[in-house]
């Protein structure tokens, strides 16, 4: 493919094309129809030409010589007996059919009836089109876009009185009519004209109508007009057209429209007429460059026929060829062509010719876009619309968005995924049939020689084999079952072999959607047995994967930049923190939380045997001095001095757990508080955040695998199950429940009441209606609460659910609420459920009832179980949300595509601008302050850098103690003048 | 009529001297079409500002306290 040097691209022009230039890169013209003949040989002059390139191998291009592969194909061309339409500019077509004068072609940029005479009108005309040019240099200037520069000119040129002819033009005063474009290819010129039943109008408006009831005779009419009384009884009797200043006479006199559209097609022919007149000068004051778009171009004379590389016919199974799209169309094409040349030099009827014409116009506006509306799209013989070249580049499979900007790659894996609590989080399982197919190059050298031979000889299905060797002479040799032994002696230093992935290969690993830049990460390979990838569950977040069958995809790496970019910049531990809010979004989840709740709320206390099971996975081997010894000399070490040996030494940190108390750890040991959600959590753990920011990511990424081991080997010491009964509360809170549920309908009854009565106060900027609904809400919302808060009372602190709604591991209050004491209200739209039937919402119930049951209000637990009324409203709160998901993953999905493509080339510069690829200017400094979310502060209250805070800590590393540094920040001077004698009280002075 | 230039959420729009654009347009060694674009009938731009002209946008910044923008007028 490479045979020439790549060449910058200095620019690209685009414009339209000259017909000549069609013809003078035509590589033949085509005539016929027919592609093969009976030998299977391609036809002279045909649709498959051998001078337009070759497909089939062993043949000789006729036009450059090669073979193929190596000829790109060439184009050839089509004489269209009759100029036709190009669909895609029919817009600009009709732009300037109704812009320039039908008689001299020029611009009409003013209505020349507007004037006194013809050389006032041009000179205003000639004012109007500087003008364009003058905002033509500006927005040149101003680098805005052009195309809105002609639009706006063209609407100036556009004809300002559509209905009546009285628009002129200004340079040779030719009257101008309205243009009617019929989608997509047909332009009617409308005049208007006498009406044919001009007598029966008169008639009709001179009867008397209601207002004044006096009938118009026919001598009034010309008193009133002014037109010879005879002459009007002719006029009356249809026997005598009235002129045209007549008509209008008529038409003032007795307020009546005599005239009627008459619809005079303009030819393509016609049109390519109109537009070669078009001087040069006007095309440039609008914004068109003559030499480059002449507008006659838009009205094709000559097709070109694409190349047939680009239209491969395919041989079946049974040896039938089948053609592709655009060749049938092209037949079309040709068959038409033909058929309007036999017809018009037989001197067909205008009728027959212009029918043809007209399917000429169709085939050749479906060969270009076979998805226009207001035309059938041309068919296959099956009924499957044809593919032409529109359909060709449109779309997500089109050649812009399927082909160029992505495609399928190779070295790539996709399989189920399944989590793997024994990995760390930088690590991934790959198959081993996955790890035997995904290779990776070695160059062989003297060092690595024996291993590579190693490989070679394992075959390519034993698993650390190779599939491929390739000798330094560029030979690429398949390593197989056969040859492996053999080839394995033969390879040398210089050869280069594909060996299978192994344990420690770096791979990039995605999940769609690919939402944020986590969703792309790398990590390195543990090649295990069967057949999913196995991830760590700390990475779930990121990916936002779970293991409901969830697929992932994989790539191996092929070159050493890539592999050490990968390692540096993407691995797992190096997108801890998330761009989006700068905190870690790696970290314990779900039974991880739990754990460290368990572990830490209560303390509770471990023997050796138990606090080494706890730790055994951990890098601890040695227990710290125990918390407690008992009399009988056992040793006992809490929960969170457990947890404290996982904390790097010198880490201080005090905040609020998100189970409520203060969390202290000093000097890496955990003092108080509890560990959960808050602490050791993804999204922004504070823990985890700090060994991030303050130690390094390396010690971050082993702070989170030791937690989750941790939290994991105590999760199995305590056991961790949840059952129906745990949201089971004793019948005498069922009772207060059911209280607290029963004074709201008596609350909701007398607000109801009220309302009947009348006497319901409005509350300011509400109708009396609304009140009603909102105090009804509100009083059903407090006895939810009230219920939520009784059945809450009556759980004990170690009720799974409440672990888990307090740790932040999963689920909430509310959940806990509407599982044990009541479900509470159900809203379509946030109101209460008003739909259904006519004044009411289920046939259960009385016309206009606004009781709670009435209106979806749940009483139930789900515990209880709903009743079927119940249930129904719940049901139409649940499809609510569901709908609700559903339009807004459509809708944000697409909102990302367009955000990505508009961001997609954006890039900070190293003045610390960012830029996009024409030097624009977007940010004059990264984010407004040139700073990386993730290495500020992510805190609202405190400053995004902290430079005190920093300087504190530089300096502390920077000096051996207090007293030092107080010397050098020029706190305490040394004092210079002291004898010997004073040394007792010297040294008293400083700490040692 | 609301003045929206004096609601404190608008920053500061002011007109850029011929001499102070040539050194910012110097400083990021741009042209004027690079800047970002602002209409010109956008109400928080001064009143004499025409199309062509460069307006300078001093914003509040968390961050930075004070950030600074340059737009130039278009339409
Ligand atoms: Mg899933
Ligand atoms: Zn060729
Ligand atoms: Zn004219």
């Amino acid at each position: 493919m490479s045979q020439h040097a790549p060449k910058e691209i200095h620019s690209l022009s685009f414009g339209l094309m000259d017909p000549e230039e069609y013809r003078e890169m035509s590589a033949t013209k085509v005539i016929t129809a027919d592609t093969y003949d009976d030998d299977g040989f391609p036809i002279d002059m045909g649709l498959m030409d051998p001078r337009l390139g070759v497909i089939d191998p062993g043949l000789e291009c006729k036009t450059c010589g090669k073979h193929s592969g190596s000829c790109n194909g060439h184009f050839g061309h089509i004489e269209l007996a009759a100029p036709v339409i190009h669909v895609g500019f029919n817009k600009l077509i009709r732009r300037l059919l109704r812009g320039t004068c039908r008689n001299c072609s020029r611009l009409t940029p003013v209505d020349g009836s507007k004037y006194a005479d013809l050389s006032e009108a041009s000179e205003a005309a000639d004012e109007k089109l500087r003008e364009f040019r003058g905002n033509l240099d500006e927005a040149r200037s101003l680098r805005q876009d052009l195309s809105d520069e002609l639009k706006s000119a063209m609407r100036t040129c556009r004809r300002s009185s559509s209905d009546t002819n009285e628009d002129k033009c200004p340079y040779c005063g030719e009257v101008q009519y309205d243009i009617k474009h019929e989608k997509p290819t047909t332009y009617y010129e409308v005049q208007r004209v006498l009406a044919s039943d001009y007598p029966e109008r008169i008639a009709q408006a001179m009867e008397p109508d209601e207002e004044d009831g006096e009938r118009v005779t026919p001598p009034e009419l010309a008193d009133e007009t002014g037109i010879d009384p005879g002459r009007v009884q002719e006029i009356l009797s249809g026997s005598f057209r009235p002129r045209e200043s007549d008509r209008e006479a008529i038409e003032d006199a007795l307020d009546v429209d005599l005239t009627e559209e008459d619809m005079n097609k303009l030819m393509p022919s016609d049109i390519r007429d109109w537009f070669e007149d078009i001087p040069d000068d006007d095309l440039e004051s609008i914004g068109v460059s003559a030499d480059k778009s002449r507008p006659e171009w838009m009205i094709l004379t000559v097709l070109p026929v694409p190349p047939v590389t680009a239209r491969p016919s395919i041989t079946l199974d049974n040896g039938q060829r089948s053609e592709d799209d655009l060749t049938h169309k092209l037949v079309d094409i040709i068959r038409i062509n033909q058929r309007f040349m036999e017809n018009r030099e037989a001197g067909a009827p205008q009728l027959i010719i212009e029918d043809l014409w007209e399917l000429l116009q169709y085939h050749v506006t479906t060969f270009m876009d076979n998805e226009i509306s207001g035309t059938p799209p041309a068919r296959h013989r099956s009924g499957r619309p044809l593919k032409t070249l529109s359909q060709r580049l449109k779309g997500k499979e089109g050649r812009f968005r399927g082909s160029l900007s992505g495609k399928r790659v190779n070295f790539s894996a996709r399989t189920v995924i399944s989590p793997d609590p024994t990995l760390s989080l930088n690590e991934v399982g790959v198959p081993d049939r996955v790890a035997s197919e995904m290779t990776q190059t070695m160059n062989v050298n003297e060092r690595n020689l024996d291993e590579a031979r190693r490989y070679v000889a394992n075959g390519p299905e034993t698993h650390p084999g190779a599939n491929y060797v390739r000798r330094p002479d560029g030979r690429r040799l398949k390593v197989t079952e056969k040859n492996c032994e053999e080839l394995a002696e033969k390879v040398e230093a210089g050869w280069e072999v594909s060996r299978h992935l192994i344990d420690g290969d770096i791979i990039i690993f995605n999940r769609q959607p690919s939402l944020h830049r986590m969703s792309i990460m790398a990590h390195e390979v543990v090649v295990m047995p069967y057949k999913t990838f196995r991830l760590n569950t700390t990475v779930c977040p990121p990916y936002n994967a779970d293991f409901d069958g969830d697929e992932m995809n994989m790539h191996a790496l092929q070159n050493e930049e890539a592999r050490a970019e990968a390692r540096v910049l993407m691995r797992v531990q190096e997108q801890m923190l998330s761009p989006r809010f700068g905190e870690n979004i790696l970290g314990a989840i779900q039974d991880h939380v739990t754990a460290t709740y368990l572990l830490t709320n209560t303390n509770p206390e471990f023997n050796e045997t138990q606090s080494l099971d706890l730790l055994r996975t951990t890098r601890i081997d040695e227990l710290p001095d125990p918390d407690r010894v008992d009399d009988d000399g056992t040793e006992y070490w809490t929960g969170r001095k457990l947890f404290s040996e996982l904390l790097p030494d010198g880490l201080d940190l005090e905040f609020t757990s998100s189970a409520g108390d203060t969390v202290l750890i000093e000097d890496g040991q955990l003092l108080q508080g509890t560990i959960d959600e808050d602490a050791v959590g993804a999204f922004g753990g504070e823990v985890v955040d700090t060994i991030a920011k303050q130690f390094s990511k390396t010690r971050a990424r082993i702070f989170i695998n030791e937690v989750s081991s941790l939290a994991i080997r105590t999760i199995m010491h305590f056991g961790f199950s949840i059952s129906i009964d745990d949201e089971s509360i004793p019948p005498e809170a069922q009772e207060q429940v059911d209280e607290a549920i029963d004074g709201a309908y008596d609350r909701v009854q007398e607000l109801i009441e009220t309302y009947e009565r009348g006497e319901l106060e409005s509350l300011p900027g509400r109708t009396v209606d609304e009140t009603l609904e909102m105090k009804i809400m509100q009083a059903l919302g407090k006895a939810r609460d009230s219920a939520g808060d009784i059945a809450e009372d009556h759980f004990a602190d170690d009720n799974p659910a409440v672990v888990m709604a307090e740790s932040g591991a999963r689920g909430s209050m509310l959940n806990l609420t509407q599982m044990a004491g009541c479900v509470g209200q159900q809203a379509v739209r946030g109101e209460r459920i008003n739909r259904g039937y006519e004044d009411r919402t289920l046939s259960h119930f009385e016309p206009n009832d606004l009781s709670a049951e009435a209106h979806g209000f749940v009483e139930h637990s789900y515990r209880e179980g709903l009743d079927p009324k119940e249930f129904f409203f719940h049901a139409m709160g649940g499809r609510e949300g569901l709908v609700d998901t559903a339009v807004r993953t459509s809708k944000s999905g697409y909102l990302q595509r367009r955000l990505i493509n508009a961001l997609s080339e954006l890039e900070t510069q190293y003045d610390g601008t960012v830029r996009d690829t024409s030097d624009t200017v977007v940010q004059f400094e990264f984010g407004e302050d040139g700073t990386s979310p993730v290495e500020v502060s992510s805190s609202q209250e405190k400053a995004a850098v902290d430079v005190e805070e920093i300087t504190n800590r530089v300096l502390d590393e920077e000096f051996a103690d207090e007293n030092e540094k107080a010397e050098f920040l020029g706190e305490r001077a040394e004092p210079t003048n002291l004898s010997e004698h004073a040394d007792d009280w010297w040294m008293a002075q400083s700490d040692d | 009529m609301v003045d929206v230039s004096q609601h404190e959420l608008v920053p500061d729009h002011t007109l850029l001297g011929d001499g102070d654009l040539e050194e910012v347009l110097e400083e990021y060694n741009i042209e004027k079409t690079d800047l970002p674009k602002i209409k010109r009938t956008d109400p928080a731009l001064p009143d004499d500002a025409t199309i062509g002209d460069v307006v300078r946008i001093e914003r509040d910044s968390r961050t930075t306290d004070t950030a600074v923008v340059y737009r130039l007028v278009v339409e």
